[in-house]
């Protein structure tokens, strides 16, 4: 598999970080306590929508124990993840939009006093009319606006268009236009958000510990909220929880601990209890979507119209960039000749929707996978047919200007296809079993920052010495994806050692060097192409003081099994340490840096030449791909769906850590799966949510895993460092389709709105049944 | 999420339970596995000023049986205890499934069977398979013993029959009949910690023939207050076999007896659709293993 040299890359090797978290012994932030520590509670909002007319905290401060209050107004500066819409403050200011939102915060000596204190803040509100569904919020808004800077309650729309789609339809022989409604789901990661602050007053400097998948940004925002410099702030991730980007921005946690730390000159902690996580969300956008796709005779796609209205909840979050992502879905994994899509990112009285694993994707992916299956049908062909003719390959670029440099996407299809009997058993099994096929594809990383730089995206220290080895520095986060095992290998096989000898220092924005996070699958590609340059450096090096041991030119050395070797007489070779001890007794520590810049592709309609507004999003140094099948088996008599099986083969390049792959393709399946049949937050007609808790917003358990058959695709891609690609959101992408289009296959109804519960099953039954 | 301050209470003896909670009236809440009390303390909904923890008292803890009349289990008893108790599963059989599927594994280690009862929820798992059993409730209080029928005893959500200073210390189950079977089963959204939308129980009697239905009981859980009884389905399937259309009848009387609601997992349409279909499920599963074939 893969490249067959690498003897540290391609090892299944178990994650550095799994003994310590299985055992309970990982320190995860609200583990810490730090003397003087204080505690903070948030006084959250009873109504979706209202004006603040009054704060009284005189109570409160009275409790013995209570140590300070905050409101908004200490804080008001906008923070947001997207520079350009930022319009979130640490503590509403004026005005609620969500209910929970939060309006005060309080730090106590312990956090008995300070969650009693929070019932003895008084605040009074005038309630607004509450817009809770994305279309009532545009018809309305002239009437309520949520925000004053978005007249027609949008955060933002666009409009792109590639090549000529009228015409294309035109001359289409299959044309196909359907809806589909997708839910408002939350990522359940298992740690809630906390942070704790340390503000030191004597020096004006800021510690932060946070369970954050993305230090760089928040030490952003930190700067903005605080109003300090970036160098007096650092952020610290110790082991985190989990987070499938629901922590890829700052959290209000992490706010409001730093403020009341300065404000009490105490560490300060605050930790979200499972309703505040359910309350501050930043889940998935439910999307209400009408595409339309257009075959040929052949059944060769000739244009996609995509129409996406999403509902964003009450603020601005990762909103834009997840917008933009959805109508750049369209023009992969198929050729699509001629596009147009209009999407549009409305604002409701609900906490605010964000990223979350495969953002962008799963939404158009659910519609176009389902839609293709259906024209399939109309054509008289299988979809695998009709997916494989269209698949793209190497080298292929998209009107929009997507680049993908490799692709083995029609390998996943085939291989999903051959190993689970999709084409034997389709259309052939008893009614109520049913087989569905889908594919995918997602980012391995992006092109640009989020606030417009030319700096690297990621830079790598390499430190060699006789005392501490090989240390990786890289301010990465390690949020449980496995990060710090994956640049061990990477770093390893670039310095011909072995992964075990390696030290990763991560998730500090003082001790590591530049990350932009974990966020967009784009570790393991960036950090592998600045440990390469980095190692090449270290390598150079020692290869001149071991050149001079073994008596060869140092251009003649290769590093093999932790030996300099020469290339040409083998039998001159010196272990890896002798080679780094004379180096460091002659020169000193030895060090290596290496930065990662993707590079900055255009979003442009290739058809004319011209700029398209947005369509820069999307692009990303390469792709990886997915395809499932799945196969699911009704209960006609209480319509509940019970997945058997699922067959599964993705291209994640060369894979650094087969064992950590299979891990994120079992964890995709279950975390997609849940969209598919099981989760939903829901909210009352007033805006609050009714099943904010693990006990009735139902995840998947262990008693729902289908049997799981996964293979990872012999892959490597020349143009990526190591030949990677990614693996935690690909796997996403196919598994709602694929389920639909089975359950499609097993009772005859296709259904376009998620999640697809009992009732509705049964419901559509009957309709059926009568019709 | 802090508990208000309370009094605590750990009582060695029955004896001492029964004083303490005369003394203390409503003042006191019974600790027992603690899985619904600490909850609803946490959300403020209960500030019980005393708590009476009744779980280091023995004989509240045991499962006895006695051949030919019938088994004991004490209040206390765990919900896991009762799941891996091999006397329940070979006796009670749908009490047995009902255990096993209350909960997660922490909350089953945690939570007992006079819990279970005692909070009255209308989706508890346990008290349909009891009632289907013919289990009894024992009260007791300082001024001594009175017994009932489970399903008199839940009175409606979050209402019992126990009075101030009372206290459910046990269940009792008559012995079942030869060629007797219980069954359970439940609709939810998924295979495990899950809040039923319907469960069910039923205990099936048969005749030597090992095929006319003799005596039966039917439970319906989560489609009213209290644990339902069937009312009318006895009288349509004693003295006869099982058809088809006779289970199509009995589900039918089930759904018309049913008194469901909508909520948040599921709409009161479903619920008594699903009715039907768990009465036709466990009447054909209880027949099938009181006539000693194999289960469809």
């Amino acid at each position: 598999m893969g490249n067959p040299n690498f003897t540290q890359v391609g090892r299944s090797v178990p994650r550095v970080d799994g003994p310590a978290k299985v055992k309970g012994e990982a320190i995860y932030t609200d583990d810490m306590v730090l003397p003087r520590m204080a505690y903070g509670k948030i006084k959250r909002s009873p109504y979706a929508h209202a004006l603040i007319k009054k704060i009284d905290y005189s109570k409160a401060l009275a409790l013995p124990g209570v140590l300070t209050v905050i409101t908004g107004e200490e804080a008001p500066n906008k923070w947001g993840i997207v520079p350009q819409t930022a319009n979130e403050v640490a503590l509403a200011v004026g005005k609620v939009r969500y209910h929970n939102e939060g309006v005060a915060a309080v730090a106590a000596i312990d956090e008995e006093t300070a969650e009693a204190a929070l019932d003895l803040i008084e605040v009074e509100y005038e309630p607004l009319p509450v817009l809770l569904d994305p279309q009532e919020s545009m018809r309305r808004a002239n009437e309520v606006k949520i925000h004053d800077d978005a007249p027609e309650n949008i955060l933002h729309s666009g409009d792109q268009l590639f090549g000529d789609p009228d015409q294309a339809f035109a001359a289409c022989t299959y044309i196909l236009e359907r809806e589909f409604h997708t839910s408002y789901v939350n990522h359940a990661f298992l740690e809630p958000q906390t942070a704790l602050a340390s503000y030191d007053v004597q020096n004006d400097k800021l510690q932060l510990w946070s369970s954050t998948q993305v230090p760089h940004y928040l030490h952003r925002q930190l700067s903005i909220v605080m109003e300090m410099p970036m160098n007096k702030i650092r952020v610290t991730v110790p082991a985190v929880g989990g987070a499938f980007g629901g922590k890829g921005e700052a959290s209000p946690a992490d706010f409001c601990a730093a403020l009341l730390s300065r404000k009490t000159g105490r560490p300060v902690k605050v930790t979200y209890e499972r309703s505040e996580v359910f309350a501050t969300n930043k889940g998935r956008h439910p999307c209400q979507i009408k595409m339309k796709i257009g075959l040929n005779k052949d059944g060769y796609i000739q244009a996609v119209d995509f129409d996406n209205t999403m509902d964003g909840g009450a603020y601005a979050g990762w909103g834009m960039v997840v917008m933009f992502y959805t109508a750049s879905m369209i023009h992969l994994p198929y050729k699509v000749p001629n596009a147009h899509a209009r999407v549009r990112r409305v604002y409701t009285n609900k906490p605010t929707c964000g990223a979350m694993r495969g953002l962008g994707g799963i939404q158009p992916r659910y519609a176009m996978e389902c839609m293709l299956d259906e024209m399939a049908e109309m054509m008289g062909v299988s979809a695998y047919e009709l997916k494989m003719k269209n698949a793209v390959e190497s080298g292929y670029r998209s009107v929009s200007n997507l680049h993908v440099p490799h692709s083995e996407y029609k390998k996943c299809l085939q291989t999903a296809v051959e190993k689970s009997g999709y084409l034997e058993k389709h259309g052939k099994l008893p009614f109520g079993k049913g087989i569905g096929l889908a594919g995918g594809y997602y980012i391995s990383g992006t092109a640009y920052t989020l606030y417009q730089a030319y700096k690297p995206h990621t830079t790598v220290l390499i430190r060699v010495d006789t005392e501490g080895g090989v240390t990786v520095h890289c301010a990465a986060a390690e949020i449980g994806q496995g990060c710090n095992t994956v640049m061990a290998q990477m770093a390893a096989e670039a310095l011909g050692i072995r992964f075990e000898d390696v030290h990763v220092v991560s998730g500090d924005t003082e001790l590591g060097t530049f990350d932009l996070g974990s966020f967009a699958s784009r570790l393991t590609y960036a950090a592998g192409a600045a440990i390469k340059e980095a190692a090449a450096e270290i390598n150079l090096k020692l290869k001149e003081t071991a050149a001079g041991m073994v008596g060869c030119r140092a251009d003649q050395l290769e590093i093999k099994d932790g030996r300099f070797c020469s290339i040409f007489e083998p039998r001159k070779n010196i272990e890896w340490e002798k080679v780094v001890d004379l180096y460091t007794n002659s020169v000193g520590t030895l060090v290596g840096t290496g930065h990662f810049s993707p590079p900055r592709l255009k979003g442009i309609d290739l058809t004319r030449g011209k700029r398209v507004q947005g369509a820069n999003i999307g692009h990303s140094p390469t792709f990886g791909f997915s395809s499932q099948v799945w196969e699911v088996d009704v209960d006609l008599e209480t319509g509940k769906i019970r997945v058997e099986r699922v067959t599964e083969a993705g291209d994640c390049g060369q894979a650094v850590n087969p064992m950590s792959v299979d891990g994120q393709v079992e964890g995709s399946i279950m975390f997609a799966m849940g969209q598919a049949l099981y989760e939903e937050m829901k909210v009352d007609d007033q805006g609050k949510m009714i099943n904010a808790s693990l006990h009735d917003y139902k995840v998947p358990t262990a008693m729902e895993l289908p049997e799981m058959n996964t293979t990872i695709v012999d892959s490597y891609d020349p143009t990526a460092p190591f030949g990677v690609k990614e693996s935690g959101e690909g796997p996403v992408q196919p598994t709602i389709p694929a389920i639909t289009n089975a359950i499609y296959d097993a009772i005859g109804v296709r259904f376009t709105e998620l999640p697809i519960t009992p009732e509705k099953v049964l419901q559509a039954l009957k309709e059926k049944n009568s019709r | 999420m802090y508990l208000n301050d309370f009094e605590y209470f750990a009582p060695q003896t029955s004896a001492e339970a029964l004083s303490l909670a005369a003394r203390l009236g409503s003042k006191a809440k019974i600790l027992a596995g603690g899985t619904d009390l600490l909850i609803m303390m946490k959300e403020k909904i209960l500030k019980p000023e005393c708590l009476i923890n009744i779980n280091d008292i023995q004989e509240f803890k045991t499962i006895s049986y006695v051949p030919g009349q019938g088994a004991v289990i004490g209040a206390a008893v765990k919900i896991s205890a009762l799941e891996h108790d091999s006397l329940i599963k070979d006796k009670y059989f749908a009490l047995h499934q009902a255990a096993g599927e209350l909960g997660s594994a922490q909350v089953r280690a945690m939570a007992t069977v006079g819990g279970n009862s005692c909070h009255a929820s209308p989706a508890a798992e346990t008290p349909p398979p009891l009632a289907a059993l013919g289990a009894r409730v024992v009260i007791c209080s300082s001024a001594g013993e009175k017994e009932m029928p489970v399903e008199k005893f839940i009175l409606g959500n979050r209402k019992t029959a126990l009075g101030e200073g009372e206290l459910l210390t046990k269940f009792i189950l008559p012995e079942p009949a030869p060629r007797s079977a219980s069954r359970y089963a439940y609709i939810g959204l998924r295979d495990a910690m899950e809040i039923d939308a319907v469960n069910m129980a039923v205990n099936l009697v048969l005749e030597e023939d090992c095929r006319t239905v003799k005596n039966l009981k039917l439970v319906m859980g989560s489609v009213s207050p209290v644990p339902l009884v069937a009312e009318k389905i006895p009288g349509i399937l004693i003295g006869k076999e099982l058809t088809d259309e006779l289970l199509a009848q009995a589900a039918q009387a089930a759904c018309d007896e049913a008194k469901p609601i909508s909520d948040i997992r599921a709409s009161a349409e479903y619920r008594r659709e699903m009715v039907a279909v768990l009465t036709r499920r466990v009447l054909k599963q209880a027949f099938h293993a009181a006539a000693g074939l194999k289960e469809a």
